[in-house]
């Protein structure tokens, strides 16, 4: 589904991501683990393109990404789920659904419906305005509103930033549901052991390069997976 | 040095070649076709190119959108006339009256007006330019009214009457030279550095200590000065003065000369002035149609030029004929300034919204101490290093610095008291030379302004954090990992005590990382203090000798490295919380 | 004149100014720009309703979706060139580019029209009603009545249809409804032309009685501009709160002390709120970004 070879990106004048490459398959969770600043974020912007300056190749739904703006490849399949939720805040959560769905009237409600069902929560709170629901609720949301146009492939970007432990589960759950329906989820998350418990594979980052590859299983049981992430 | 030979390289250094042949130019075009109405049209745009001179310092220089500039001329304008009518004053008595009135009316509107941002800056100015304009048409007994002042006398300086024609030309172009000279000596020194500084990076001026507010106060009175000067001459040009000179047609035409011509150089406001006074001329053939040409042109220019015609021929002269930098100045050591002062946190608390960015830290940082911060995203580091520099305002707490509480303090004021910074998305005058980029951090008022010293103290920075082999190259061109340390030389060279980096390593490659990391360890060996946020544990334990772990918000571990990396509730907060059951993998 | 009077006069006024000012914080909100040229496209509508009225003698309602259908067209014209080549710099290119249209929009109506004040017909007919001794003209229900109708309108628009949740999402957030697929140019267009076709309709409204000179444009950008800064900065109900009270300020001070005095308390009053009170009388808008 997802295909990276040989990304660097270039955020600014900073180097964010150097010689990345990767592949996602439908039905598959792939997490990019790292710090702050390890470049994850980076890779996902690359995908949808909000990254600034990339090289490399990144190909996805059979589509050569290059040169492609951000809605082109959005409705090629590829939903986005922002860092920091960002849902628009002074919109309903139903309006925050209802916009990233291309289809028609009913198709929306359908859908919408749909993802009442996927995060019962955000049913009880669809006429609320999106800030004033809870990071928690924000987060359902942001993914839930990714999902409206039925995308092959879903980027989540540190979803677990700010979650009590409670909700950790709801969402690694949500993303294990989704992937079982036959999307290629690629996650990133500085939360490693909630990204581990979420994904099948993952690629532990640090300064922009890949410092580690592996199941979650063989990660999850690997002492220096704190030393790949912190340094040294 | 005589007073003649030193007016000679005065001018010597501030003319050049095609500064000259402009000149000549200049003066050949109304010798030549020098009919009556050529002169009076000359006249006129020397008239506008000093106003626009004047509203270059403001607009240009500092970046303030002004709308208040078609304002001071007017009320030049206006002074002038009313007095010349009134009194028979001199334009000996006329101008000073003139530039005593729009300085004080520019400095009486400053204190409110000046704090404000961008479009409330212009909106405000527009605000005071309509006034201006509705007390000129209704305080009908001093200012006529809608009619204005008409039959206003010939220019007259100590009792020789100025007349129509070459007379009046030459007084209102050597004005011009006069001032054009002036706003380049002004603007020559360390105080060009300094406003692109202003203009660029406001946040960055702030925390080098520069006094941004003194800087926007003087370009805005000077920018007050010359278009009162300008108004003074105008009226005695025209011969009357109505409230059309308080139009916003006039602010516009100042605006579409300073942005057609250039923002920041004295050519380009000549140069706009002409093109800008002759168009509807040129462009008579329109009939009624030619105004229309000016917001052509003026929106081409935008779009197309946004540097202006100055600018942009400046930029193809450095392609066509690209010229070899000058010798990198001379070295002028900065003597280190050791920290005597500790630095002490108490209780310090800070939200945004419901979220407690800093929840309650207490830190003592000895003087002399090398400190990293380490923390997941959002667990408060950069807002620790905001509340110390100044750049955001505690909730409640104490910070003590050499034994006073600086919290809450201006940002310039906590550089001045000897704590610098460098920024996470570092800030630097892409277009200005990385020599000029480090000596604009030196900046501290018109008295202290001696280029050549700052050059030579930058450069030794230059030399301490390796880039000083290519001083003259724009900073846009520097790749990251030598921007940062272009940050760090502009944070130095206001001797600090202390220096606070937000994470300087990041984006940074290996090798520049341990560059990086012995050129702080160098900067403690001399005594400063550092607190240094990052996320890299490798790099922090090169450098920091005491390591400070933060989650959300609060201090969870101090030690060094190795307590560090052993401790439980670190290893938690960086590796993350399980969630409550863990799905089947696969 | 009865303050009562006075209010209703002024109601009139105010309606046509709020869908000036909504019109300007729509594109303030969907682009962080000032567009100046907003109280031009006012003239320019008082303008082509001049010109259409010249060819179809009718009256003003049925004037009103011509004038607006051209307007929204110049609206998309003021985009392409002012705004989407300058969409990457900082704001205040997009500031003097519109100033730049405006000296454009004055001249060339200046040109077509010469400089005499003109008239258009009134929305439905003249004269004027008479309730509880108060004089009511039919012009003034008439704006109420059309300004209220085109801000319920906008409302609509922007709350119930897609088009309208794609345009607010783009205003919210460009990059995320990018990549969420909303085509975030075409909704940047659609707002210009949106702006440009309220402020059209204002110029419609107002011309018959208080007609169109070129040079009107200053004024309403003025007014829109404080009514915008009164209501806090992006907001759009408060934007309309304080076009209200500037007409008000506006029609009441200048009948007790003419209106040149009524201008500069407006002004005093205005930086008054600049230094006091920059988040405006309402407060800034609720869930914007920072």
């Amino acid at each position: 589904m997802l295909e990276i070879e040989g990304l660097s990106v270039m955020h600014g004048a900073t180097r964010a991501v150097t010689g990345l490459s990767l592949s996602v398959a439908s039905g598959e969770v792939v997490a990019l683990i790292g710090a702050n600043g390890a470049g994850k974020s980076s890779v996902l912007n690359a995908v949808i393109g909000l990254a600034g300056t990339t090289q490399g190749e990144i190909r996805a739904a059979g589509h050569t990404l290059a040169g492609l703006s951000p809605q082109r490849r959005a409705r090629l399949g590829i939903g986005y789920v922002p860092e920091g939720r960002r849902v628009f805040a002074g919109m309903t959560a139903e309006e925050n659904l209802f916009v990233a769905c291309r289809a028609g009237a009913r198709q929306r409600r359908d859908r919408a419906a749909a993802m009442y069902e996927l995060f019962p929560q955000l049913g009880e709170r669809r006429h609320a305005a999106a800030w004033q629901l809870s990071g928690g609720e924000q987060q359902m949301l942001a993914i839930a509103r990714a999902l409206m146009s039925e995308p092959g492939l879903l980027l989540v970007d540190e979803p677990t930033l700010g979650l009590a432990p409670a909700l950790l589960q709801t969402v690694t759950a949500a993303l294990r549901r989704i992937a079982a329906e036959g999307a290629a989820v690629l996650l990133a998350e500085q939360n490693a052991r909630a990204a581990l418990a979420a994904c099948d594979r993952a690629l532990v980052m640090r300064l922009g390069r890949v410092e580690s590859e592996g199941t979650a299983q063989s990660l999850a049981g690997d002492e220096r997976l704190l030393a790949l992430m912190m340094g040294g | 040095m005589s007073a003649a030979t030193r007016i000679a390289a005065w001018l010597g250094r501030d003319l050049n070649a095609p500064l000259a042949l402009g000149t000549v130019a200049l003066v050949a075009w109304p010798l030549i076709g020098g009919d009556a109405y050529t002169l009076r049209l000359l006249t006129i745009a020397g008239i506008y190119a000093l106003a626009a001179l004047g509203y270059q310092f403001i607009f240009g220089h500092a970046g303030a959108l002004s709308l208040a500039q078609g304002a001071f001329f007017g009320i030049g304008a206006y002074v002038a006339g009313i007095l010349s009518v009134r009194t028979g004053a001199g334009f000996e008595i006329t101008l000073p009256a003139s530039i005593l009135v729009t300085a004080g009316v520019a400095c009486a509107v400053a204190l409110p007006v000046l704090r404000l941002q961008s479009h409330y800056f212009a909106l405000a100015t527009l605000g005071i330019a309509q006034v201006v304009l509705l007390l000129a048409v209704n305080w009908v007994t001093v200012t006529g009214g809608a009619n204005g002042i008409a039959g206003i006398p010939a220019l007259e300086l100590f009792g020789w009457s100025v007349g129509r024609g070459w007379p009046m030309l030459v007084l209102v172009w050597s004005i011009v030279a006069a001032g054009a000279l002036l706003a380049r000596r002004l603007i020559r020194g360390l105080a060009g550095p300094a406003l692109a500084l202003l203009r660029e990076q406001p946040l960055a001026a702030d925390a080098a200590g520069l006094d941004a507010g003194r800087l926007r106060l003087v370009a805005f009175v000077m920018s007050a000065i010359y278009g009162g000067v300008a108004g003074a001459l105008q009226v005695h040009t025209v011969r009357v003065v109505s409230p059309e000179v308080l139009e916003f047609p006039v602010m516009v035409a100042l605006l579409a000369i300073v942005v057609i011509g250039g923002r920041t150089s004295a050519a380009g406001a000549i140069l706009g002035a002409i093109l800008l006074i002759h168009l509807p001329e040129w462009f008579r053939p329109l009939e009624k149609y030619y105004l229309l040409a000016y917001g052509v042109a003026l929106l081409a220019t935008i779009v197309a030029a946004p540097w202006g015609l100055i600018g942009a021929a400046r930029r193809l002269r450095a392609r066509l004929f690209p010229e070899a930098p000058p010798a990198p100045p001379a070295a002028r050591a900065v003597a280190p300034r050791p920290a005597r002062a500790a630095l002490e946190i108490r209780a310090l608390v800070k939200h945004f919204g419901g979220v407690e960015a800093i929840d309650g830290v207490d830190l003592v940082v000895a003087p002399g101490a090398s400190i990293g911060i380490i923390g997941a995203n959002g667990s408060g580091k950069t807002t620790l290093l905001n509340l110390i520099a100044g750049a955001e305002r505690p909730d409640s707490g104490r910070i003590d610095w050499g034994g006073r509480d600086i919290a809450g303090m201006r940002p310039g004021l906590i550089a001045a008291a000897g704590i610098a910074r460098t920024f996470q998305g570092v800030k630097l005058v892409d277009d200005l030379s990385v020599l000029d980029n480090v000596a604009a951090g030196r900046w501290r008022g018109w008295r202290d302004a001696s280029l050549a010293l700052a050059h030579g103290e930058a450069m030794a920075l230059l030399d301490r954090v390796g880039l000083g082999a290519d001083p003259w190259q724009p900073c846009g061109a520097l790749p990251p990992g030598l921007r940062r340390r272009v940050e760090i030389a502009r944070a130095l060279i206001g001797r600090p005590s202390m220096l606070l980096l937000d994470e300087p390593a990041a984006g940074l490659t290996g090798a520049e990382r341990q560059e990086l990391a012995a050129l702080l360890r160098a900067l403690a060996g001399d005594g400063l203090t550092l607190i240094v946020v990052e996320h890299d544990l490798e790099f922090l334990e090169g450098v920091a000798e005491r390591l400070i772990c933060l989650e959300r918000g609060r201090i969870i571990a101090d030690g060094t490295a190795a307590d560090i990396r052993r401790d439980p509730a670190v290893i938690a907060a960086w590796l993350g919380s399980v969630p409550a059951t863990t799905p089947a993998g696969g | 004149m009865d303050v009562l009077q006075l209010a209703i006069n002024g109601l009139a006024l105010g309606a046509a100014y709020a869908l000036v000012a909504l019109g300007f914080v729509l594109i303030l909100n969907a682009t962080s720009a000032v567009n100046f040229a907003q109280g031009d496209l006012v003239a320019a509508g008082g303008f082509a309703a001049v010109a259409i009225a010249g060819l179809v003698p009718a009256p003003g309602i049925v004037l009103l979706p011509l004038v607006v259908m051209l307007m929204a067209a110049v609206g998309l014209v003021v985009c392409a060139l002012a705004y989407w080549p300058l969409r990457d710099r900082p704001p205040v290119a997009v500031f003097i580019s519109t100033i730049a249209v405006g000296i454009i929009i004055q001249n060339g109506l200046n040109g077509l029209f010469g400089a005499e004040p003109r008239t258009v017909p009134p929305v439905i007919a003249g004269g004027h009603l008479k309730v509880l001794g108060l004089v009511v003209a039919h012009q003034s229900l008439a704006i109420v009545a059309v300004a209220a109708i085109l801000v319920t309108a906008v409302h609509i628009f922007l709350a119930r249809t897609q088009a309208g949740r794609m345009m607010r999402a783009t205003a919210q957030d460009r990059p995320v409804a990018a990549a969420l697929g909303v085509p975030v140019a075409a909704m940047v267009a659609l707002t210009f032309a949106l702006a440009a076709a309220l402020a059209g309709t204002a110029g419609l409204l107002l011309a018959n009685q208080y007609f169109v000179t070129p040079t009107d444009g200053t004024n309403f950008i003025v007014k829109a501009y404080i009514a915008v800064v009164i209501g806090g900065w992006g907001r759009v109900g408060g934007a309309l709160a304080g076009a209200l009270l500037v007409a008000l300020f506006e029609t009441i001070v200048a009948a007790w002390a003419g209106h040149s005095v009524a201008m500069a308390l407006l002004y005093g009053a205005l930086l008054v709120i600049l230094v006091v009170r920059p988040q405006g009388l309402f407060g800034e808008p609720v869930g914007r970004r920072a």
